[in-house]
């Protein structure tokens, strides 16, 4: 146990290395550590304040909600409670504490704000189920980007039920309004181009990236973003990109022969990334560190990241007949 | 050589020099008018789809224009290259390349109604089927011997052929592309989406008026009798009208004298006077010019309610004011002036040339349509669309198609965030 977000801190430097070339290790080393953050966060706050007025759920989003974190990670998480609003500022102070200590643990600030001390992730669960039916009737770019964002959320700390409850209400909202699911597609429906005409490895452009490959937004995404249409389609409320080939693989055969591929990428990033120094880098794969095979290896990875959601994406606009 | 010979051929080639160079106030109008984020690209793409429109013109254009043929298309000269002159008249080359100029001016104003949302190849694959399927076919149809020219149709420098042609095009694209986003609200309303520089905007105007001398002034083919000098005139007092028009209507609507709109008079004055510079008197340039601000303002405002997002106002400064300028033949043209056709209702020639000039804008402008609708709708379908992902087109055309912004100490790329 650890009383300190400091003691935490020594202890992620300290141990990160030995998990950092396998996925599940890393990984559930990530949820301990952000868990025991929550811990001395509470205990802060209890201390202070008292008791949690009603209860709650903290729950991670981003990578971390879909089990994905690589050796580096910002934060993305919130809180839901059962209670009226005039309780929200007990949480919001929580959120504010778990944030700050993250960020001492060695979790990035969120830029986009996607944090507990952000009244827009810290609400009851009624006002969540509103937050999301607003969003899906706005159907704007954004409102679908934050809706995705909620949907790929993963309780840590609480009852698992509250989250639950707001994603099926989700579900049914989308079910009486199917033309739902095709603005959702169109959401994703960009994916960074990773290979050129004439097959060769197209490294970013952009300042401080340039010669590198950024995985995330040109491997990992396609995976990601296929994964979960299918999942808000069939009602699935894993977040894990993983549990969602494996929940949807009888709904869906066709996933079946990309999971490997997704795995694979999985390994593939750990294997080049666990040295990387911060979280801008850990998403960068600079080109000329890769042997021919590997080189080879990617571009298979990114082909099928592109077919898996075409095919998704396909499947989805078939069904509803578009 | 003889000297009138010679004289002429200069004349058409600075002429087409300053047609060209209309090109420069395209980029600068369509720059200006849009946002920051697709100012690289909507210049990039502009030079660009000139190179395509200058190569398809050479293989396929002008002979399918001006080949021998019959009344509905040409069919020789194709890879024009013809060194011989005549020794009177233009040279061919002259003649070429002041076509190939006019060519590239109707496709950048189609490509208006692509404007902030189309993807790059398309832009590619249009210019190609454009230039070889809908411009020549209504240029043969009125310049290059072609059935309404037969039909005494008067269109001096192209109010129909240049202009209502590439708005006929932005119609259908802007229709098939729809509305940017942000553009319309749930309830139906819309929302201004205002171009990030209007100096460059009314650069552009003033770049593609002085450009305009050689547009209308050049269709005289010749120095003789320095007539040129009238259409200069004609076509100077209908664009001062234009934008007068415009703005007076604009303040006396909204109460405020709106700079967009002015400055798009200015342009409907020129697009108007096009089809008529050649036939009309400089009192009827002042109405022609007027009526044509005038028409652009309510013309933009008719779009915009029927929720079709013309981001330019290419459809109304081109196309409703191109048909006007068109019809405005059939009650200006006079009896001294009508080389080709009859003259004007307002000068006894009853309705028989207004009714010729309808007949033209319908033909030319139906065509245009229907053709552009079908290119673009199987272009849509087989390149899974054909406006860039939405994602792409909130972060700016700039970077998505082209890698760099046209602003990059203004603007950052914005990281993609798939989820948080």
């Amino acid at each position: 146990m650890f009383n300190t977000y400091e003691g935490l801190k020594q202890w992620r430097k300290d141990t990160i290395r030995s998990v950092a070339d396998d996925h599940f290790q890393l990984n559930a080393f990530h949820d301990q550590l952000m868990y025991q953050t929550v811990t001395i966060a509470m205990d802060k706050i209890e201390r202070e304040q008292g008791n949690p007025p009603a209860p709650f759920a903290f729950f991670v989003m981003g990578s971390a909600g879909r089990f994905e974190q690589s050796v580096w990670s910002d934060q993305d998480h919130g809180i839901v409670f059962d209670g009226n609003e005039n309780v929200q500022h007990y949480f919001l102070n929580l959120g504010e504490e778990v944030s700050r200590g993250l960020a001492v643990v060695g979790y990035e600030w969120c830029e986009g704000q996607v944090m507990a001390s952000n009244p827009m992730w810290c609400r009851s669960t009624v006002s969540f189920q509103a937050q999301n039916s607003d969003w899906l009737d706005e159907a704007s770019w954004q409102s679908l980007r934050n809706f995705s964002i909620l949907f790929d959320s993963r309780v840590l700390y609480g009852k698992e039920e509250l989250l639950e409850r707001v994603k099926h209400e989700a579900f049914s909202r989308l079910e009486k309004h199917p033309s739902l699911y095709a603005r959702l597609v169109d959401n994703f429906e960009f994916i960074k181009k990773g290979v050129g005409v004439f097959g060769q490895l197209l490294p970013d452009q952009r300042q401080g990236m340039k010669g590198d490959i950024h995985l995330k937004e040109t491997a990992y995404f396609p995976y990601v973003n296929a994964l979960r249409i299918l999942a808000l389609r069939s009602g699935t409320t894993a977040a894990p990109t993983i549990s969602r080939f494996e929940a949807l693989k009888d709904t869906y055969p066709f996933i079946v022969e990309y999971e490997k591929d997704f795995r694979h990428l999985l390994d593939f990033r750990l294997r080049f990334r666990q040295g990387a120094e911060n979280y801008e880098k850990v998403h960068l794969l600079p080109i000329d560190h890769l042997s021919k095979e590997e080189k080879l290896e990617l571009k298979y990875l990114i082909k099928r990241g592109k077919q898996l959601f075409a095919k998704s994406k396909s499947i989805v606009r078939k069904e509803l007949k578009l | 050589m003889d000297a009138t010979f010679l004289m002429n051929n200069l004349w058409i080639v600075v002429c087409t020099v300053l047609v060209l160079l209309m090109q420069g106030g395209f980029i600068l109008l369509e720059a200006g008018s849009t946002r920051m984020k697709n100012a690289g690209h909507i210049a990039g793409k502009t030079v660009f789809t000139v190179g395509i429109v200058s190569l398809v013109f050479w293989a396929v254009g002008y002979g399918l224009i001006y080949g021998e043929g019959n009344a509905f298309i040409g069919f020789s000269n194709f890879f024009y290259g013809d060194a011989t002159t005549m020794g009177e008249g233009l040279a061919g080359s002259v003649d070429f390349m002041f076509q190939l100029a006019f060519a590239a001016i109707a496709m950048t104003i189609a490509f208006g109604g692509f404007a902030e949302r189309a993807k790059l190849i398309g832009y590619v694959i249009f210019a190609i089927l454009f230039s070889i399927v809908i411009y020549p076919v209504i240029a043969h149809w009125i310049w290059g011997g072609g059935w309404l020219g037969e039909h005494g149709k008067q269109d001096f420098a192209g109010s129909t052929v240049v202009h209502l042609t590439g708005a006929a095009a932005a119609l259908a694209a802007t229709m098939i592309l729809k509305p940017r986003i942000g553009k319309y609200n749930k309830d139906g309303s819309s929302n201004e989406i205002a171009g990030h520089n209007q100096v460059f905007t009314a650069l552009g105007v003033l770049l593609l008026w002085v450009g305009w001398f050689g547009f209308n002034a050049g269709s005289t083919f010749g120095v003789e009798d320095a007539f040129f000098g009238y259409v200069a005139l004609n076509t100077q007092l209908a664009a001062g009208a234009g934008a007068i028009g415009a703005m007076l209507m604009v303040w006396a609507v909204t109460g405020k004298a709106d700079v967009p709109t002015t400055l798009n008079g200015a342009l409907a004055g020129l697009v108007a006077i096009t089809a008529s510079c050649a036939f009309v008197e400089p009192w009827a340039a002042v109405i022609i010019g007027l009526v044509g601000g005038a028409f652009v303002f309510f013309s933009m405002r008719f779009f915009d309610k029927r929720k079709i997002d013309d981001p330019i106002f290419a459809l109304s400064v081109h196309g409703t004011v191109g048909i006007w300028g068109t019809l405005s033949n059939g009650l200006f043209a006079t009896p001294e002036l009508a080389t080709v056709g009859r003259p004007g209702l307002f000068y006894g020639g009853g309705f028989e040339q207004l009714g010729v000039q309808l007949l033209g804008v319908v033909a030319c402008g139906l065509y245009a349509f229907i053709v552009s609708w079908i290119i673009l709708k199987v272009m849509d379908k087989a390149m899974g669309g054909l406006r860039v992902t939405e994602e792409e087109e909130i972060m700016g055309l700039d970077i998505s198609e082209h890698g760099g912004y046209g602003y990059p100490e203004n603007l950052t790329r914005p990281e993609s965030k798939s989820g948080a």
